[in-house]
């Protein structure tokens, strides 16, 4: 036992929160090499985690009383996320140093995010999730009121009062979860010894599920997602770090499936059919979307209801998928998030009718292809491995509601071609402004992404083998489905 | 010959310290300023809140168990003096501008404090009762004592809802009285645990008027009428203490009687249990009409009744430890928002929400300690409102309230939304002039206000530094003193 592996995860969770308060005493010309010089470090123990194959778990007991321990651990599932994370963020940071006047507190607040979310997928006591999973909001809601357009108000209260709604719901079934079980601890080890059976389980499962679904989003707790992305600034700095934020998945997928096996089984239908139709109903919209970012906004959603698809099937190939799928998502959609801000840069707008970007800024309408390819599952980039896995996997468990998700691939093909169509190609509309090619770092930012989705959408081993075993122990509490 | 009672006054020491500064307040007020009264108070606060560590488990008592130094009421007053710091803090500033400037509102204060204080020690009925007229009297003079209409009609709202309030708990009282033969909280708690039948209903009825006396103090729904009003109406530094230092003192009773001698007395459990559940209802969706910030923190206050009181409906080793713990928090958190108030309000009506606009580009450091106070009133971590909510809602879902549970946290979200609002407005960017006070941060308010929020903020972090003291299950087994 390393001990300084040990700590890695420590690390990584609060360096950021470190840089972001170092950035509050930083003078001015050192503020974005500072940031960034956290974020790569924050990355780099993050990788440094991958190279000694996952941490173990490390606990300490935070508030003895109460049975709350700081529990922590990256492997598996929780370390791909961490790393995308950590990329996505520093990413992030490159691009909002660059493109927004006075970026300080929005430097601060990636990061204060970042510490946030890489607590969310750290985190091995329920509470400590829970923790962390407020903490990420508040930077979240800071960027809004800050950063925001005209309407954030209306946007800020709805965002927070749903995900509010959704959490605070599951705080109650964190308590029931470990009082009707009678755990000593709030620590996942523990609460696995200890389950609520019976109707109890099924109850606790809705309360936790409510918060998730609000996070995943699920139909028809989806609402606050467009006006989110759509009041956000133009720069799409603000919403990578929403696209993040995503984590009802990846919460479903460690702490529901382990706590409420029975309660998961039973209500698969009802949620496998949820999700499709979420999936469905999204892409539906999306294509009638003239703004670029209501459009992702949609298309994340669509993705979102594969993802949920596949945890909640509890089919281990889905899963696996649906892993992969979140994790390459934040990357393909956070991306695109960045191009529709550097697209908004040049013609200052975010309608989608604007009509041959291509001709002048090839390079920026190139790339934004390849990451739409990847966005729809085009065979070769990493979101097709995801998205075909769910699809196989869950077609094992419920072929017609896998059939009516499968659709929505097609449907994605028609939004995101269409609206690519209207703004790149086509003709250019007489007087409008010469679009600006890509210039210096916007290339690394658009092309870092794309890099890592060619790569693993060619050569996908490194990342499942990464995941199989995670997966494999979760849905192992399922008693051999 | 005349007999000098034999008394131990080793336990009463932090109240005669308390007493001392109010004392000294009413006679040096002819030769002193203000201001020097206040610094003397502070000594005195202070010096009293080092004698409760100094009688730190030695469980003291005086007249015949009537007064007790128990773990219980050692933790509770040190809430209590933690509330009077703050609002002394406060008053320093802000006095003069309120227009309370002169040595009888210090006095008045202090004479509060002792009542609170002779509430929190209170080992039976009587002695409470009269910690709560004290208390009570006094708040009522803080409340009147600016000389403006909208103080006076405060106060007067004040004086006689509180009055009615304070006859029903004295009617209450004397049922108690009445069904079991005693005052003293151990000897009730004795009879009640073996319950003679003809004597049930009056105990009942009795313990049912005692909620309605104490709902009058602590605020719950229905009888928090008075509330929006005279928290609105009186100056913020006096807001300050009657949403803090009063309401910390009346919860203390109520944790005296109803979880200590009352515990197996009947009936009120599921009466509290409909009060709670209107006061977070009505509370909540209250605030979240109020367009002026302080009528806000009023219905706010209003909602963390609520809150405070589902400890009471858990067992009282987890019900008494999640009060104390919660508490103390209330009184950082709110005691400092309504100090930001106190400094940066144009007129004692305190500010509109929508004034608020930017108020991070003018005074960024009240702004983020606003932020940070509004975000741990929300309860959201990693500030400390956060434990404090969830160890009210673990206590009464242990004890079986899981649906008052769940009806505390969808009302939250209501919360979230009231707070979250001005929250937000700070830091949005504004270019209109400044519709606050300009001159409003001065070192004593920043002091109390630096106190609630690293209050809040490290028993955020770390809640084990107050929550191992008071989470002994053996100090709330033995809130009645056996």
């Amino acid at each position: 036992m390393n001990s300084f592996t040990d700590w890695l995860p420590t690390l990584m969770i609060f360096l950021p929160l470190a840089g972001s308060l170092l950035l509050l005493v930083t003078p001015k010309t050192f503020r974005d090499e500072v940031a960034g010089f956290m974020a790569a470090l924050t990355l780099g123990a993050g990788l440094a985690i991958w190279r000694s194959g996952g941490s173990e778990l490390f606990r300490w007991d935070w508030i003895p009383p109460l049975g709350i321990t700081y529990s922590v651990q990256l492997g598996g599932v929780s370390l791909a996320l961490a790393l995308v994370t950590a990329l996505m963020s520093f990413i992030a940071i490159l691009y909002a140093a660059r493109r927004i006047p006075n970026p300080g507190p929005m430097l601060s607040l990636i990061l204060a995010m970042e510490t946030g979310l890489i607590g969310i997928f750290a985190a091995q006591d329920l509470m400590l999730f829970y923790v962390f999973f407020e903490d990420a909001l508040i930077p979240a809601l800071l960027m809004l009121a800050m950063y925001g357009k005209d309407g954030r108000m209306a946007a800020l209260v709805k965002f927070a009062a749903y995900t509010l709604f959704g959490s605070l719901l599951m705080l109650v079934s964190i308590i029931g979860v470990r009082y009707l079980g009678g755990s000593p601890s709030f620590a996942m080890t523990d609460l696995k010894q200890h389950l609520v059976t019976g109707s109890a389980q099924t109850w606790l499962y809705l309360g936790f599920l409510t918060a998730m679904a609000v996070k995943l989003p699920l139909w028809p707790l989806h609402a606050w997602l467009p006006d989110f992305h759509e009041q956000n600034h133009d720069s799409g700095v603000p919403d990578v770090m929403g696209t993040l934020y995503k984590v009802g998945g990846y919460g479903i997928f460690t702490f529901a499936i382990p706590l409420f096996p029975d309660a998961s089984l039973d209500l698969r239908p009802l949620l496998m059919g949820l999700a499709a139709f979420t999936a469905l109903y999204a892409a539906w919209i999306a294509f009638r979307q003239t703004n670029w970012k209501r459009l992702l906004a949609y298309a994340g959603l669509s993705h979102m209801g594969f993802v949920a698809l596949g945890v909640f099937s509890l089919n281990e190939t889905a899963v696996i998928g649906a892993m992969y799928l979140l994790a390459f998502q934040n990357l393909y959609t956070g991306a695109l998030f960045l191009s529709v801000g550097m697209l908004q840069e040049r013609i200052g707008s975010l309608e989608t009718r604007v009509g041959g970007v291509m001709t002048q800024a090839g390079a920026l309408s190139g790339l934004t292809m390849a990451l739409w390819f990847a966005s729809i599952a085009v065979p070769g980039l990493a979101g097709f491995i995801g998205e075909f896995s769910i699809l196989l996997g869950a077609y094992q468990v419920s072929p017609w509601l896998t059939f009516i998700a499968g659709i929505t691939t097609i449907a994605a093909a028609a939004y995101a071609l269409t609206a690519f169509q209207h703004t790149f190609w086509q003709a250019r509309p007489a007087g409008a402004v010469r679009v600006r090619d890509l210039v210096h770092t916007e290339w690394l930012i658009l092309a870092v992404p794309l890099g890592l989705l060619v790569l693993f959408g060619v050569y996908s081993t490194p990342a499942l083998n990464l995941m199989q075993p995670a997966v494999r122990a979760v849905l192992s509490a399922l008693g051999g489905n | 010959m005349l007999q000098v009672p034999e008394a131990s006054l080793t336990p009463l020491l932090p109240i005669l310290l308390v007493l001392a500064g109010a004392i000294s307040s009413t006679l040096l007020g002819f030769w002193l300023s203000r201001r020097t009264l206040t610094l003397i108070n502070i000594g005195a606060v202070v010096a009293s809140a080092v004698s409760v560590g100094w009688l730190w488990n030695r469980d003291l008592s005086s007249f015949g168990g009537g007064l007790r130094a128990d773990h219980a009421a050692l933790l509770l007053g040190f809430v209590i003096l933690a509330g009077t710091l703050m609002t002394l803090l406060v008053t320093l500033d802000t006095a003069w501008r309120a227009r309370v400037s002169f040595p009888e509102f210090d006095a008045m204060l202090m004479y509060a404090v002792t009542g609170c204080l002779l509430i929190a020690f209170s080992g039976d009925l009587i002695v409470m009762l009269i910690g709560l007229e004290i208390m009570s009297l006094s708040s009522y003079v803080l409340a009147t004592l600016q000389g403006s209409r909208r103080a006076e009609e405060s106060g007067l709202k004040y004086f006689l809802l509180g009055a009615a309030g304070s006859a029903v708990l004295i009617y209450g009282l004397a049922f108690v009285y009445g069904a079991t033969g005693s005052l003293n909280y151990a000897a009730i708690a004795e009879k009640t645990s073996t319950l003679n039948p003809e004597n049930t209903g009056i105990l009942v009825g009795g313990a049912l008027l005692m909620l309605c006396g104490f709902g009058f103090k602590v605020a719950l729904a229905p009888f928090h009428q008075w509330t929006p009003d005279v928290y609105g109406g009186a100056p913020t530094s006096v807001s300050l203490f009657l949403s803090t230092v009063v309401k910390v003192a009346a919860f203390a009773g109520m944790l005296r009687v109803f979880s200590g001698a009352l515990e197996n007395a009947p009936g009120w459990h599921s009466v509290l249990a409909v009060l709670i559940a209107a006061t977070l209802i009505i509370g909540n969706l209250a605030a979240l009409r109020q367009t002026n910030f302080k009528r806000m923190l009023a219905y706010s206050a209003v909602a963390h009744t609520g809150f405070l009181g589902m400890a009471l409906l858990g067992t009282p080793a987890a019900g008494g430890a999640a009060l104390a713990y919660y508490l103390l928090v209330y009184t950082l958190m709110t005691a400092a928002a309504l100090a930001i108030v106190a400094a940066l309000q144009r007129s004692e009506d305190g500010f509109s929400v929508n004034d608020m606009r930017g108020l991070y580009y003018r005074h960024p450091g009240y702004a983020v300690a606003l932020a940070v106070c509004l975000a741990s009133l929300a309860g959201l971590p990693p500030f400390a409102g956060f434990f404090g909510k969830y160890l009210v809602f673990q206590a009464a879902f242990q004890n079986g309230y899981a649906w008052l549970s769940i009806l505390a946290a969808l009302t939250s979200v209501a919360a979230l939304v009231y707070y979250l609002r001005p929250g937000m407005l700070m830091f949005m960017p504004d270019r209109t002039p400044a519709r606050e006070y300009g001159l409003g941060q001065r070192v004593p308010t920043t002091l109390a206000v630096a106190l609630g929020v690293a209050g809040v903020t490290v028993l955020g972090l770390l809640p084990n530094l107050w929550y191992a003291f008071v989470a002994h299950p053996d100090i709330w087994g033995m809130l009645a003193g056996r």
